[in-house]
């Protein structure tokens, strides 16, 4: 413990940073890149690129249900589900899709599913198989290759560190409001405390609620125990208690015909009139005991779960349904889950989200290089860095610079490899964590100036490339993006341009930079020593 | 429009709070603050912020409060860059700041 309350809180502040901000660097980078999601797996599949957005939509939902329907009953009689996605505003595509017999050790059933240009209703090229935008979404809690449970109580516990980050920062800033808008250039460390001063205060408030909500979202992993009081079997009972379920029908045997979906539809339009139906799922298809559950859009919300309605698929009786009105509690956990996912924000709050995200980005990022660079200046001329320093070095390049990279090569791989490779969705992934892999070895063994010049010009390369490539193996360009209003595509290339800019402008800053982390041996210091006197 | 007048008064009360300091006051005037100059500005600054906030939860109810704080994040992005980089431009972008936030009050009154 330190002698005082401030150097205790600063202490902390830096030790409980510092000891996980690479893993909450790519918590941020992934997350920001996650509210984008539908964006980037829009632009990971050609396919879709010239589905225009249908002008009538929710009209349209009523036959393309009853349409679904007829092709599911003739393709998957026998399946043991039947899946219709429809077209939202950000994922133009309607799915027809009925699950595979599950083969022996599968979890999960298979689905085979048919995409369809919903304003043609024609079938679509076939898809790419890629994780798309999912994939940065499921990196950012599960961490990919490792075991999906450890993987959520790292990052429950990183969120925690970072918790306190924030709020012993806030006590240490003393100038929090007398500094707020200031950023001093050229000051060597402290250009990059104002940098991570600014960057947590422009975004503090969000900086927080991204943080606590996203440890709500896994509360229920982190504090099961008032479930596990409460319900004799634990937290199975405590899901199916609060998730509706087919408790009527469920046990009935043998087969039936289904009831026409008409007349599900007729009372899910009666219970609301304007509902903007995103999914039908039917579950044993033409058995007693099916089940279509109808989804709905929660709207602008804040309510994580979609409401639902659930027939019997045999009788056509509501059997059960989401609550109408959420308790006190379950609104409170639903709302703070909405806010974490701005699952339902609209572009303008996508956007600010992002902003918020970029921040966290370079409040991460710049508090662990200043760390560095203050015990670089530090440590004497002559005296040899310690192991610590060499590697938080290491680490701040590979984070920093490798994870650009590394979705660089994600999207060029998305675009390079051929359509009928194997698991080609997995060698999308492989590209990004290799070359992430390549960067890291190359910075922990030297990590200076130039390495940071030359991994951004590498940088600056790689962004160029990825619309350069796209327009080389598709048939669109950042132009006719443009010219066709494909706003989504086209953002998507323009911020690789600017991100290639920036990556420019920083090599070539770094090219007049001073090498102040070169490793100056014994006898050059003498050597400069001698010239000098 | 509803959000335009929503950001542009958040932008316009953290401008407000930056003028009410001295050393960025003297940047932008050349001349020290007085006390009741500092403090109409402060008193601006809330009162436009605090309309800002109402007028987000009350137009975007659930979401309001979170476009809010994303209004809070540019805004203080914009005054950081203008007040650092560009001192001789922030007249300029104050009369555009307070243009945008009587046209896009005004468009709303109408309509």
């Amino acid at each position: 413990m330190k002698d005082s309350f401030f150097r205790s809180m600063t202490w902390l502040h830096t030790w409980v940073g510092l000891l996980v901000c690479w893993l909450l660097y790519l918590i941020f980078f992934a997350g920001t890149l996650s509210f984008f999601r539908d964006e980037i797996t829009l632009w990971n599949q050609p396919a879709i690129h010239n589905v225009q957005a249908q002008t009538q939509r929710i009209e349209a939902q009523k036959q393309q249900i009853i349409t679904g329907f007829d092709y599911l009953a003739n393709h998957g009689a026998n399946s043991p589900s039947w899946r219709i996605t429809l077209p939202e505003p950000r994922i133009p595509y309607l799915v027809y899709g009925y699950a595979k017999p599950k083969e022996p050790g599968q979890r999960r059933s298979q689905f085979k599913n048919t995409q369809l240009n919903p304003n043609t209703m024609q079938e679509l090229e076939p898809f790419v198989d890629t994780k798309g935008g999912n994939f940065f979404y499921r990196l950012h809690f599960d961490l990919h290759y490792m075991d999906a449970i450890t993987a959520r109580w790292v990052i429950c516990f990183a969120s925690f560190f970072m918790l306190i980050a924030i709020i012993s920062g806030v006590v240490i800033h003393k100038r929090i409001f007398k500094d707020m808008f200031s950023f001093r250039r050229n000051k060597g460390s402290r250009t990059w405390l104002d940098a991570h001063n600014l960057s947590s205060v422009l975004a503090l408030p969000f900086h927080l609620m991204i943080t606590y909500t996203g440890m709500i979202t896994l509360i229920f992993m982190l504090f099961p125990y008032p479930a596990q009081t409460a319900y004799d079997n634990g937290m199975r009972g405590f899901f199916n208690d609060v998730t509706p379920r087919n408790t009527m029908t469920d046990k009935a045997k043998g087969e039936s015909s289904m009831v026409p979906i008409q007349s599900i539809l007729d009372q899910v339009y009666t219970k609301w009139p304007h509902a903007d139906i995103t999914r039908v799922q039917v579950n044993q298809p033409n058995m007693a005991a099916s089940t279509i559950t109808v989804l709905v859009s929660a709207g602008k919300t804040l309510r994580d779960q979609a409401p639902r309605l659930i027939f019997s698929g045999a009788t056509g009786q509501m059997v059960a349904k989401t609550d109408d009105e959420l308790t006190n509690s379950k609104a409170l956990y639903e709302s703070l889950n909405s806010m974490h996912t701005g699952r339902l924000a609209t572009c303008l709050l996508r956007w600010l989200y992002v902003l918020g995200g970029i921040a966290g980005c370079v409040m991460i990022g710049s508090g662990c290089i200043m760390w560095a660079k203050r015990i670089r200046e530090r440590t004497k001329n002559n005296a040899k860095p310690s192991f610590g320093l060499k590697l938080v070095e290491g680490l701040n390049l590979a984070t920093i610079m490798g994870l650009p990279l590394a979705t660089c090569a994600f999207f060029i791989a998305n675009r390079l490899l051929n359509p009928t490779t194997a698991e080609r969705a997995d060698k999308e992934i492989l590209a990004f964590f290799l070359t992430w892999l390549a960067v890291a070895v190359i910075a922990l063994l030297k990590r200076d100036t130039l390495q940071w010049r030359v991994m951004a010009a590498i940088n600056t390369v790689a962004c160029l490339s990825v619309p350069v490539i796209n327009a080389l193996t598709t048939n669109g360009n950042i132009v006719s993006y443009l010219m066709h209003k494909q706003w989504a595509l086209f953002t998507f290339d323009a911020l690789f341009l600017l991100f290639s800019i920036l990556f420019f402008i920083q090599t070539e800053k770094l090219r007049t930079a001073k090498n102040t982390s070169k490793i100056i041996s014994p006898s050059q210091s003498n050597n400069l020593k001698r010239q000098k006197s | 429009m509803i959000d335009l007048l929503g950001f542009s008064l958040c932008l316009f009360g953290f401008n407000g709070f930056a003028l009410a300091k001295f050393n960025h006051f003297k940047d932008v005037f050349k001349k020290r603050p007085t006390e009741s100059q500092s403090k109409s500005l402060l008193f601006i600054a809330w009162i436009s912020i605090l309309l800002s906030l109402v007028l987000c939860v009350a137009t975007q109810s659930g979401y309001g409060a979170l476009i809010f704080c994303g209004f809070m994040s540019l805004s203080v992005l914009i005054i950081m860059v203008f007040y650092n980089f560009l001192v001789g431009y922030v007249k300029w972008f104050s009369v555009l700041n307070s243009v945008l936030v009587v046209l896009s009050g005004l468009f709303l009154a109408l309509n």
